[in-house]
């Protein structure tokens, strides 16, 4: 668990903070976002927490303990990290970039072999193939899947992570979001995720901190509460106008509670359970029927207009 | 110089430039030990100036202010015609002529392309790569020599490749202050008017540069790997 407390950065020769007076918890195995406009202290946020930026007031605590309590390099040794310029090292090859913490580590060189195959497997790059590979060589989502991977590699309990997708094609980072949030359903890593993009925030979080000019905490929140519940006039514009359509990508088809089809479903649009709510919509209006048929279980449910709608009134309420 | 205008006409009506008995006669006398001297030469000042340069470079990079000072002494260092250094040098009370002032001057011509090439290689590693080793735990000395320096070794090369083949050139004229090398070849040649010996002393020096070159040539691309596996 990371604790923020009043924690509060000004640089020298500067009377305005950067951040001012931030309290928050990142509880265990929860990913939590901070987002807001370019130049909310978002980044100095998550550089604070392995001392990569050291705080002028207040403390970070992780696990209870002040991360001023070991040397900076021996806390960062613990913490993984992953920045969206990603930052391979060029001179490198792939295998001993995501070996980089394990050897400061003094792991053995096989045990650091059998993780790094490990963990080329796990973010789906073929140990064979790219381990004796140089950077260059990889495409920027390959590179980024690397990027992650080293963050992982000495299985850190907490991960910071600066738009660790923010460097490639919006599918190649939908596919690196999809992924990430399979891997960490696993992992279970306590993770500090910096973004700019409030659908990513959503997306990702368990939780959302979203932060405004000045580095003051504007809502803290799960990403239903902050979308049906906006605190201030600030969080309502940055989340957008279409917030309500932003609810509706949080639930799947699949987690819906749609009525059985009872024949008649000829001719209607066929939704995967995999879709969002929110893409779901968007088929049945194109599709300019009322109705849409999902499969689920291996039986036919029916998609409605009311279905939908259903979920807009009630999603506040039940989180 | 009259001399010189003397011998070249000599040399214009020469109907026998060079002389092969002779080159026969002195090769292992005069000729091996005028290249193994000049080998010398070069190659001591060049590892002396790197040493003083690494230092300073990393220093200047580190440190901004310090860069321009070093920029400007090593600037002027590198503007001395060098036969106006040598003679400025044996001047000096206690050095006496022979190869130390030579190799000081020829340490001094150096220092400017090395420390600049240093502080330039160092500004190419990108800092981002800087930023995630110090995130992951590096200390600064090992960002320093695991990462830093072998990024910017490629380029610190290239200003070793030129600081060398500089030398070598320059390292011909020491032999006026007794220095040794090849130059000794090319001066006692000019006063006893046998172009053999100039053209032997000449053609060498040119191709020890050569050689230099494309040694330390090979070298750079050598420490550059991930580039070349980049291209393919």
């Amino acid at each position: 668990m990371i604790e923020f407390r009043q924690v509060s950065k000004t640089y020298p020769g500067s009377d305005d903070p950067v951040v001012k007076d931030l309290s928050f918890e990142v509880l265990e195995g929860e990913i939590c976002v901070l987002v807001g406009p370019s130049g909310c202290g978002k980044t100095t946020t998550m550089r604070m927490v392995n001392r990569l930026i050291e705080i002028t007031e207040g403390e970070i605590l992780i696990d209870g303990e002040p991360n001023t309590a070991m040397s900076a390099t021996r806390l960062r040794r613990k913490i993984g990290y992953a920045i969206q310029q990603i930052g391979l090292f060029p001179h490198r090859t792939i295998a001993d970039n995501i070996g980089t913490v394990p050897h400061l580590l003094g792991w053995e060189k096989g045990r650091i072999r059998d993780r790094v195959d490990e963990l080329l497997r796990l973010v789906g790059l073929s140990p064979d193939e790219y381990r004796d590979r140089y950077p260059a060589e990889l495409s920027g989502g390959q590179q980024q899947r690397v990027g992650v991977a080293r963050a992982l590699a000495a299985d850190p309990p907490i991960m910071l992570m600066d738009e660790p997708f923010g460097a490639v094609d919006p599918i190649t980072r939908e596919r690196l979001q999809d992924e990430f949030l399979r891997i960490q359903e696993d992992i279970r890593k306590t993770i500090v995720f910096v973004t700019h993009d409030i659908d990513e925030a959503i997306k990702m979080g368990n939780k959302i901190a979203i932060l405004k000019q000045g580095g003051v905490l504007a809502q803290y929140d799960t990403p239903e509460n902050i979308l049906s519940r906006p605190d201030s006039e600030f969080v309502s514009s940055f989340v957008g106008a279409d917030r309500v359509l932003k609810r509706l990508s949080l639930t799947r088809v699949g987690e819906m509670d749609l009525e059985q089809a009872n024949g008649g479903t000829s001719g209607l649009p066929r939704i995967s359970d995999r879709m969002t709510a929110r893409a779901a919509l968007s088929e049945l209006l194109g599709s300019g029927q009322s109705r849409a048929v999902v499969e689920m279980e291996g039986e036919n449910r029916l998609l409605t207009f009311e279905a939908i709608e259903a979920l807009t009134s009630t999603a506040g309420q039940s989180a | 110089m009259s001399n010189l205008a003397l011998l070249l006409q000599d040399v214009l009506q020469e109907p026998q430039l060079i002389d092969w008995e002779w080159i026969r006669e002195n090769f292992w006398e005069d000729i091996v030990p005028a290249v193994q001297g000049h080998i010398f030469l070069s190659f001591v000042s060049v590892a002396l100036a790197l040493v003083i340069a690494l230092p300073v470079g990393v220093f200047s990079a580190r440190y901004r202010k310090v860069y321009p000072p070093v920029t400007f002494v090593t600037g002027i260092l590198y503007s001395i015609p060098s036969l106006a250094l040598f003679a400025i040098l044996i001047s000096i009370p206690g050095v006496t002529i022979g190869p130390a002032p030579v190799i000081i001057a020829l340490v001094a011509y150096s220092l400017l392309i090395l420390i600049r090439n240093t502080v330039a290689g160092l500004d190419s590693v990108p800092p981002e790569t800087i930023d995630a080793a110090r995130g992951m735990g590096l200390t600064n000395r090992q960002i320093l020599f695991r990462v830093e320096l072998p990024l910017a070794l490629p380029v610190i090369v290239a200003g070793i490749r030129i600081a060398t083949v500089t030398i070598i050139g320059i390292a011909t004229i020491g032999a006026y202050i007794n220095g040794g090398g090849l130059g000794q070849l090319i001066f006692d040649g000019i006063s006893r008017q046998f172009p053999t010996m100039i053209i032997a002393g000449a053609v060498l020096a040119t191709a020890l540069a050569i050689i230099a070159d494309l040694l330390l040539l090979s070298l750079e691309r050598y420490l550059r790997p991930w580039a070349r596996a980049g291209r393919t």
